[in-house]
């Protein structure tokens, strides 16, 4: 079980947000990441039309082989995106989390412009202190 | 739990074979030219393209193949060729049905790019030759399985089910090999014909129906 990253995500598609916990994935440029996280925004569009039974969210679980990547869409349109090892079953709770945590330490800093890379040390601190080096 | 649907993909990144089961949500039938023929007649624009002459007139010499099956006329195309209208994909669906907006060539595609992006992020983000295995939402989970000929197979089920790979995989080395594969009359790897055949489809059916999952 290992937590090897967290994605946030903004309303229009853009990385606000990424770090990396566990070893086991490679290590990308920010470039890279900022790419990955656009295409995913674009694929989470596109699965919620392609339902084969009445309407449907976008992905919110993506499996590889190794790892899966747990998605949490706000009702304001902000994703959170946990990358985990497959036998993770807490990706779900932990995002909620993160969810809290951002609402306190991103959405009420006055000095956090919206939309916007986050860079709040407050946010941060209960990042690590939430999943701590992503080794549980 | 249940399976919605089967779509095969080959390496041109073409739709060759599409079949449904449960399916409350359609697609509108494909626009002419947008999908190639022998992919499905329940989607296709022309329901009728079994008596295209190009068949019909080969149909003579293939009477030899399928003689041992007994089921071949002499006056209707061989059934390793015919692709039969699908009955199955509207008999079993309760309920309204709903349409998804899309026509099907357009959901094809929707779904082939579905795959192949996912493909490559997780193929990036492992930094190995990682697959791509299947995606969940609220409302069904989507199971990929590829073999190294670059044919995908493709299948959408309830959103509960485990893993599907084994009966892709098992579609691939049972009714895949036989009736598609080892069919002289399939032309594999064409750009202008799917692999749809009443050998094929019955065969996946079945297999499809037979398993524990399939309610």
């Amino acid at each position: 079980m290992a937590i090897f990253g967290l994605w946030v995500i903004n309303k229009a598609g853009g990385l606000v947000y990424q770090r990396n916990f566990a070893d086991g994935l490679a290590q990308l440029t920010s470039n890279e990441y900022l790419v990955l996280a656009g295409t995913l925004h674009g694929i989470h569009a596109i699965t919620s039309r392609l339902s084969p039974m009445g309407p449907s969210s976008g992905a919110q679980v993506i499996e590889g082989e190794s790892f899966k990547m747990t998605i949490l869409l706000t009702a304001t349109g902000t994703k959170f995106v946990l990358l985990t090892s497959l036998a993770e079953l807490s990706a779900e709770s932990i995002l909620q989390k993160v969810h809290e945590a951002y609402a306190d330490a991103v959405m009420k800093n006055p000095f956090h412009t919206p939309e916007m890379p986050i860079r709040s040390e407050g946010f941060d601190l209960r990042i690590s202190f939430l999943i701590g080096n992503g080794q549980m | 739990m249940t399976i919605h649907s089967l779509y095969i993909y080959d390496r041109h990144c073409a739709c060759v074979y599409y079949q449904d089961w449960h399916r409350t949500r359609r697609p509108k039938l494909a626009v002419e030219g947008g999908i190639m023929p022998a992919v499905s007649q329940a989607v296709s624009a022309h329901p009728a393209e079994i008596n295209q002459p190009s068949l019909s007139t080969a149909g003579s010499t293939r009477n030899t193949l399928s003689s041992g099956s007994g089921a071949a006329a002499s006056d209707s195309p061989s059934p390793l060729l015919q692709t039969p209208v699908s009955a199955a994909s509207a008999l079993m669906t309760s309920g309204p049905i709903t349409s998804t907006g899309l026509s099907f060539d357009e959901e094809a595609k929707l779904v082939y790019g579905v795959i192949l992006s996912l493909r490559n992020m997780i193929r990036k983000l492992s930094g190995r030759d990682e697959q791509f295995v299947n995606y969940r939402t609220s409302a069904y989970k989507l199971h990929l399985f590829e073999t190294i000929s670059g044919y995908k197979f493709v299948m959408l089920s309830d959103p509960n089910t485990d893993s599907l790979r084994f009966v892709l995989r098992q579609i691939y080395v049972g009714p895949f090999l036989e009736y598609v594969t080892r069919n002289p009359l399939v032309s594999m790897d064409s750009t202008e014909r799917g692999i749809d055949n009443e050998y094929f489809r019955s065969s996946v059916d079945r297999l499809v129906r037979g398993m524990s999952i399939f309610a």
